[in-house]
């Protein structure tokens, strides 16, 4: 999976690193802003009220 | 063929892993940092009503208008000193998912600080700002402190104890007996238990100590409190 992904960067190791890092982050972000949120929501983790 | 399923199959395992722990750490301080931001304009909100007064109410039997009981809106503080120096929390009306987010809450319908009966508050034990973590930890003889704009409340724990999310009788007048007539002043705190997890709540009981006008506590709350 990775590899695939590697061989398909344009560049040399230096762009295709940098390219990797900006992708890495990108979806860093979009979990830990907008998966993460959204599936707490529908996950029964921690529910503190009662009667459900 | 078989090596590269192989390979992609780790991969994805592997990566499933590490989202995985970001998860877990995200329930814990991604949602603390969400919460602290709340938690921070709800304390100042209520700091910037009581600027204006300590108003006043009947410590023993506060009516709804003059705590200005509004669902999602903040009305107290509490504090516990044994989960830290620092702890203190708003309280906030009503308990549904959207307010324990920000917030522990007030169970609406049970009763209000200083009355006889139930105060009944909920809150996350993870996710949140993780407020009562260390609930189970709590042991009898540990303070609870709720300020409201007109009194200072103490309460003393004088129980804990497991229950299934659907036992209700937890925020009766007279916790876990519905048909008896309450003439004790109760705190009632509630988390899920075990953390992370939905299956069972623990519930923490205290009995009121001391109530008095804000105005006045501030030097004797110690002594009262003993």
């Amino acid at each position: 999976m990775y590899g695939w992904i590697w061989q398909r960067l344009p560049g040399g190791m230096g762009s295709k690193s940098v390219t990797l890092a900006l992708i890495a982050i990108a979806v860093l972000i979009l979990l830990w802003f907008v998966v993460f949120p959204w599936a707490t929501l529908h996950l029964p983790i921690d529910q503190a009220g009662l009667g459900g | 063929m078989v090596r590269t399923l192989t390979r992609g199959f780790g991969e994805l395992c592997l990566t499933a892993g590490v989202v995985l722990l970001l998860y877990i750490a995200y329930l814990f301080w991604g949602t603390a940092w969400a919460a602290s931001n709340a938690q921070h304009s709800l304390a100042s909100q209520l700091n910037q009503e009581w600027a204006h007064g300590n108003g006043s109410s009947n410590p023993f039997d506060p009516s709804p208008d003059s705590l200005h009981l509004v669902t999602g809106q903040p009305f107290a503080f509490i504090r516990i000193p044994a989960f830290g120096k620092n702890w203190r929390f708003t309280v906030i009306q009503g308990t549904a998912l959207a307010q324990l987010n920000v917030s522990p809450g007030h169970v609406p319908g049970t009763q209000l600080p200083g009355q006889v009966g139930n105060f009944v508050v909920a809150g996350h034990r993870v996710t949140a700002g993780n407020p009562f973590w260390s609930e189970p930890s709590l042991r009898d003889g540990d303070l609870i402190y709720i300020q409201t704009q007109a009194n200072n409340y103490v309460y003393r724990v004088n129980g804990k104890h497991t229950v299934l999310p659907t036992d209700l009788s937890v925020l009766d007048p007279v916790p876990g007996h519905p048909h008896e007539q309450a003439t004790k002043r109760m705190i009632t705190l509630i988390t899920c238990n075990p953390a992370w997890t939905g299956t069972h709540r623990v519930i923490v009981t205290g009995v009121l100590v001391s109530a008095q006008p804000r105005a006045q506590t501030v030097s004797k709350n110690a002594e009262a409190a003993g």
